[in-house]
Formats: structure tokens, C-alpha cells, sequence
């Protein structure tokens, strides 16, 4: 087999950088949809080796090993067929990497780089997730064999490391993801915690829904009209009231939603002090994305009230935006590292087989050469004989240490290919790991004449 | 020698503390000082139980050897927490208090008292021991009430900066500051109590005018103070975090005062 100038990985696929949503969910694969096409990959196009990552932001197929255009071929096909008729061919949408640009666009991947909003954790229990589907199937050889293997047990590994020492991930990306985190640094646990939502717009909502993962219970509708409130109510297991009750609730609640479309505030600071007329005396997380302001700014003075308004809230998400986009050089550098982590363990694989028979054949050597040596000296002790047995073991494996090691080293360096190649050559092994012809024992008559000569001078009685 | 090696213990923790703050709450600087903390306490045992074995009294007499006691009380209540991730934050507040102490003693020197102690005996050690206990759940309290304040104006100031992201929430640090208080005042309680039980035997040994005893009295009003300020209408939390604060202050502070016009009091520690 000639050994391949680049690592024959290669992954080929769609992502929201490519595509719009309209194509890139038409290429998305349900997890029993891509078993199935994990399996049709193999059988169309032979591939060993095959993971299938599919989100709403990137469906990609990672193959293994990648020395022809036949498996990127198939894999193509498959997007062709799945997606069905598009405005435009299916090729244009897709994107194709090759060698070490696969490592790092995976290690990029599971560290949130080429996610929609950097540094989002979701992306990295996707990952998990496509290489446990694939280490699923039952096939042999298994669809993550050693190769993907390997390079998604690394990249789960370096979306770990990126996360932990550097900003990639620092707060929150989404105004959604900023409340929930608020109302964790307010109130520590959110479970039994009360939310009062006035209004029923769709990012309310969607903040709702985050709280409610969190333990958030007793969901208030607030509306100006209670018929209005009543969906909500029941989509959120929530209980609908109309806002002339608000004074009545706001006591009750620790968390206020508002996003109506109301023209004036629906919360002003009359109302505040009618419910709290001493003060709040537990602390309130208020959240006002509506324009114009659904509660008058007077109340985030209060003193146990933390008011938030969309301007508020985007600035945040913004800095971490900003603080996100500065760790990426220093995420790229981990990555670089791991990529080159990840190319000296496959090249190690090529050095494996060579290793091992340099060292079956000095041993076979060894063996042949101490049974020819006992022959001559009959008379020997076994208690001399084992010392015989060490001491030829012994010079063997200091012998090749140094070949070993520093075979090893070169192809973590780099320049392991060349090393390789003269060990083949100096030990007549095959790409293998093979003796590519039998050589003959080395004794030579004058040698046996020699050990004969040392075995009278020395250790004849 | 092993007092040192705790002393450097503590500030190294203290220091990888800070770096894990500064470092926006990145990394596994939590486990690393948590780790650097828990040998500190362990060292500090060892050292403590060296003077005991070489002075054949415990460390509760004698300014150095009574700092480094309650010093260890403080390490002692920050391991209690370490298992709690988010809690055991407050270490970046609780150990400069607990290293100060530490550096003073060894300042002084870490040996027994040189005056023949009037009255002693396990109620001297309880109403010691449990002064200490006293002292530090004020520590603690004052530890969290300070991180309370600090991420109080964070939100607030609707910052989400280094600050936010390190100290734990609101409800965690005031349930450590009420645990904090509680411990404190009932320990003091019963430390007062042992003291005045030995001075009843003890008539003459010491007056209510001694500078120690107005101490005493100052430190448990203080506590009371603090968890009457809880029962009030409004900001309850905010107030009781900057009584603990206030209060803490007051009492060293008073302390130093003590120390410094009265020098020859026997004041203890």
C-alpha cells in the first residue's frame, strides 16, 4: 500500500454557513434516517468507516479512509436523494474537506468555532451523539472503527479543553439564555420559583420554557384580554389572568416576563407600590423586552428589584459576543495542537507493524543463535545457561531501544516517513509490517568454528 | 516550621483564588485550590498538634498560639464547604482573614502564654474554643455578606463580568451568611456562658470593666444586631449582608483598639 501524503479522511456536507434553512432541513437526517444512510454509504461505496453529524445548523458525513472520490461520491449522492429536488443542484449548498482540514473542522465543530453563535455548548452533545449512533450500529467492522474513533473521542476531548481555558463559552449568546442566567445568580435554585409573563410574545416564551427546565413552577398569563392569555396559559401549564389582577399576583411571583405590544407601561410605579407598599422584601428578576417598556424604569430602583430592559440585555449578550470572538485565537491554538496531536497518532499507526517485526525478526535471531551456542556447550549449568538467556535479551533490547524510540519520536516529529521507509529497507519489512523474503541465519561455518574455538578456551571445564 | 509551611498554604490558595476570578471563572482552579486548601488545614492539624505535644497545653493560650487556633477553626469551616462547588467561593473572601491571623501569629511568635493562667481546665477550653467558633461563623458570614454585596451590585449595575460569573448567586450567599450568624451567636452564647460560669468560680478573677469581657459583650450584641436587622421590613438579605460586614469590621477593630490602649490586659487572644 503506498502510504498517503495526507490523512485519507474526508467529510463532506452541509452547515448554516453553506446553506439556508429551507436546504439545510431538507438535508437533515433523522437519527433512524442516519443509521440508514451510514449503512448505504458502506455498501455503495465500501467506506470503513463512516459518522453521520446532523443538526439544524450542519448535517456532515465524516469517512474513513477517503484515497478515491468514491465514498465523497456516495456521500453526495445520498445528500442528493434525501434532499430531494431543490432550487439549485444539491453540490452548490455543499461543503468538502479533506486530510487534516477534516481533524480541524471537527475539532472546530465540537468546540462551538463554526457554530451559528460561537462557543454554544449544544453542539458538543451533538457530537456525542452522532459518534455514540454510529459505535451503535451493529456491523462489522464497526461504523467508528479505530480511525473515527479516535478523532471523535479527541474532538469530545478538545471542545472540553477549549471550553475550560478560554472565554469560547463565557455567558450567555441569546437574550433567552441571559435570563435564565440572571435568575440562577438571583435566586440560586430556580426549582419552585413563580413566573408572571405579561404579554405572549415569542421570545417571553421561549424564556419561559428555559426557566421552566429549570425547575420554574407556577407560570402566570398575564393579558390585557383573559381570553387572549388562555393558549398560553395551558401551552405553558401555566394559570391565565387578566391584567387588572395584576396587583394581586405580583406579590406571588419572583420573576417577571413582559413583552406586550402595549402602547404605554402596563406595570407603572403606582401599581409597583400599591402591591409592595413597604417595599419588596424578596428579590424580584424583571425582564422587559417589549417597545415601547411594559414596566416604568422607576421600579428597577427599588431595592430588591433587578430590571432588566431589551437595550439591557442585548449590551449583555453583545460583550459576550465580543469576549466569545477574542478567545478564538486561542481556541484555534489548542485545536492546532490536538490536530497535530491526532496526525502523529495516525502516523504512529504506519510504525506499528515495522516496530514490531524489526523486533520479531532480532528476536528470532537471538533464539536461533542461543540454541546454536548450547549446542556447543553442552556441559553448561542451567543456572549458567539462564544467565546466558538474560544477558542475550538483555544486549538485544538495549540493542534496539534507541531504534524504537527514536523511530517513534520521528513520527511525532514528522519525519517519521523517511525513517520508516530505511527501516523497511534496512530490515527487508513490507509496508505491512512483513519480512518481504526469509533471510538467512547469519552463522557461517567460520562462525561456528569460532564459537567452537571460545567454547574450548573458555568454558570448557 | 509547619506553621509556615500552612501559612503558605493558605496564601497560595488565596492566590489561586484571585487567579480563578481574574481568569473570568475558567479552568480547574477550584479543584487545584480546594486541593491547596485541604493540605493547608491538614498541615495546620499537624502543627497545632506539635505544640501540644511539645508544650503539654493546647494552643488556646498566648496571642500566637490563640491566633493560629482560630485560624485553624477558619480553615476548618472553609473545608466544610469545599464539597459545594459554588459555595466554597468564598474561600477568596474567608482566607485573607484566615491567613492574617495566621502571619500575626507567627509574627508574634507561636509559643504558650507566659502568665500562669488563673483559672483553667475544660471550661476554659470550651469557653476558648467555642469564642473561636464564634468568631469565625461571624467570618464566614461577614465572607459571604461581602460577595453578596459585590454580585448585589453587579446585578444592579447589570454587569456580567468577572465578578458575576465567579461569586455564587444571592439566595446561596445569604443562606451561608444566616448559617454563618446562627453558628456564631449560639457559640459565643455558650462561650459567654462558660466564661461567666468560671468567673462565678473563680470570684475576683476578673471584672466586668476588663477590657475581654466589654469585648465579649460588644461581639454578642453585635451578632444580635445582625439578626434582629433580618426581621425588618425590606432588603432583608442586603441588610443582613452589610450588617455581617459592619459587624465583623466593628469587632476587629475594637479589637485592635483594645490591643493597642491596653496592652498589658492579658487580652486573649
Amino acid at each position: 500500500m503506498d502510504r498517503p501524503k495526507t490523512l485519507p479522511l474526508a467529510v463532506v456536507g452541509v452547515s448554516h454557513r453553506t446553506a439556508p434553512v429551507e436546504v439545510r432541513e431538507r438535508m437533515a437526517f433523522a437519527p433512524s434516517e442516519a443509521e440508514q444512510a451510514l449503512l448505504e454509504l458502506r455498501s455503495l461505496a465500501g467506506v470503513e468507516e463512516a459518522v453521520l453529524l446532523s443538526t439544524c445548523n450542519r448535517s456532515e458525513f465524516y469517512l474513513f479512509p477517503a484515497v478515491d472520490r468514491r465514498g465523497l461520491a456516495a456521500a453526495e449522492e445520498l445528500f442528493r436523494s434525501h434532499a430531494g429536488d431543490l432550487e439549485r443542484p444539491t453540490a452548490d449548498f455543499l461543503f468538502r474537506r479533506h486530510g487534516e482540514g477534516v481533524v480541524r473542522h471537527l475539532f472546530q465543530v465540537s468546540s462551538g468555532l463554526d457554530s451559528m453563535v460561537t462557543g454554544e455548548a449544544e453542539i458538543q452533545g451533538q457530537v456525542r451523539d452522532a459518534y455514540e449512533r454510529a459505535t451503535s450500529l451493529q456491523v462489522h467492522p464497526p461504523m467508528a472503527g479505530p480511525v473515527l474513533n479516535r478523532l471523535f473521542q479527541m474532538a469530545l476531548s478538545v471542545g472540553g479543553q477549549v471550553r475550560a481555558h478560554t472565554a469560547i463559552g463565557e455567558g450567555s449568546a441569546s437574550v433567552a439564555s441571559v435570563a435564565v442566567e440572571l435568575a440562577r445568580k438571583i435566586f440560586g435554585s430556580l426549582r419552585g420559583k413563580r413566573v408572571l409573563v405579561m404579554g405572549a410574545g415569542a421570545t417571553a416564551e421561549l424564556m419561559v420554557e428555559a426557566l421552566a427546565r429549570d425547575g420554574v413552577r407556577g407560570i402566570f398569563v398575564a393579558n390585557r384580554t383573559l381570553e387572549r392569555a388562555v393558549p398560553l396559559a395551558e401551552k405553558l401549564h401555566g394559570h391565565a389572568l387578566s391584567m387588572d389582577r395584576l396587583v394581586e399576583a405580583l406579590p406571588a411571583v419572583d420573576i417577571i416576563l413582559s413583552s406586550t405590544a402595549a402602547p404605554h407601561p402596563v406595570l407603572p410605579h403606582s401599581l409597583f407600590r400599591e402591591a409592595f407598599p413597604r417595599g419588596r422584601r424578596r428579590p424580584l428578576l424583571a425582564i422587559d423586552i417589549a417597545i415601547p417598556r411594559d414596566i416604568d424604569p422607576r421600579i428597577g430602583d427599588e431595592s430588591e428589584v433587578f430590571l432588566y430592559n431589551v437595550d439591557d440585555l442585548r449590551k449583555i449578550v453583545d460583550d459576550h459576543v465580543r469576549v466569545r470572538a477574542g478567545a478564538v485565537p486561542a481556541a484555534e491554538r489548542i485545536i492546532q495542537q490536538h490536530s497535530q496531536e491526532f496526525r502523529s497518532w495516525f502516523a504512529s499507526l504506519e510504525v506499528v507493524p515495522v516496530i514490531r517485526n524489526m523486533r520479531e525478526r532480532a528476536e528470532a535471531h537471538r533464539q536461533a543463535e542461543i540454541e546454536r551456542l548450547f549446542r556447543g556447550l553442552a556441559h553448561l549449568e542451567e543456572e549458567d545457561r539462564a544467565r546466558v538467556e538474560v544477558f542475550s535479551r538483555r544486549l538485544l533490547n538495549k540493542l534496539l531501544h534507541d531504534p524504537t524510540v527514536r523511530l517513534r519520536k520521528g513520527m511525532v516529529d514528522g519525519a517519521g516517513a523517511d525513517l520508516v521507509d530505511a527501516v523497511r529497507f534496512l530490515y527487508g519489512v513490507d509496508a505491512e509490517g512483513r519480512p518481504e523474503e526469509e533471510a538467512p541465519n547469519p552463522p557461517t561455518s567460520r562462525e561456528e568454528g569460532e564459537g567452537e574455538a571460545i567454547q574450548s578456551k573458555e568454558w570448557s571445564g | 516550621m509547619i506553621h509556615l509551611l500552612a501559612f503558605f498554604l493558605y496564601l497560595g490558595a488565596f492566590i489561586l483564588w484571585v487567579r480563578f476570578l481574574l481568569s473570568g471563572a475558567r479552568g480547574d482552579g477550584p479543584n487545584v485550590a480546594s486541593a491547596v486548601v485541604g493540605v493547608a488545614v491538614v498541615v495546620h492539624a499537624a502543627a497545632l498538634g506539635s505544640f501540644w505535644a511539645r508544650y503539654g497545653e493546647l494552643p488556646l493560650a498566648g496571642p500566637g498560639a490563640a491566633l493560629s487556633s482560630l485560624a485553624f477553626v477558619g480553615g476548618m469551616a472553609l473545608l466544610a464547604l469545599l464539597p459545594v462547588r459554588q459555595v466554597s467561593r468564598v474561600g477568596v473572601a474567608l482566607l485573607p482573614f484566615i491567613t492574617v491571623c495566621l502571619g500575626i501569629a507567627l509574627l508574634v511568635g507561636i509559643r504558650p502564654s507566659d502568665q500562669a493562667l488563673v483559672f483553667q481546665g475544660p471550661g476554659f477550653v470550651l469557653h476558648v474554643t467555642f469564642a473561636f467558633l464564634g468568631y469565625q461563623g461571624l467570618a464566614m458570614a461577614s465572607a459571604a455578606g461581602f460577595l453578596y454585596l459585590i454580585q448585589h451590585h453587579e446585578l444592579k449595575a447589570k454587569r456580567m463580568g468577572r465578578f458575576f460569573h465567579f461569586i455564587p448567586p444571592l439566595a446561596t450567599l445569604d443562606l451561608l451568611g444566616q448559617i454563618g450568624v446562627w453558628v456564631g451567636f449560639v457559640a459565643l452564647t455558650l462561650a459567654l456562658g462558660f466564661g461567666w460560669a468560671w468567673t462565678v468560680q473563680h470570684p475576683g478573677v476578673i471584672s466586668l470593666s476588663d477590657p475581654k469581657v466589654l469585648w465579649a459583650i460588644l461581639s454578642w450584641a453585635v451578632f444580635a444586631v445582625v439578626l434582629l436587622l433580618r426581621r425588618g421590613r425590606g432588603r432583608r438579605e442586603y441588610r443582613s449582608a452589610l450588617a455581617s460586614v459592619l459587624g465583623f469590621s466593628l469587632i476587629l477593630g475594637s479589637y485592635l483598639v483594645i490591643r493597642l490602649t491596653s496592652p498589658g490586659s492579658g487580652f486573649l487572644p
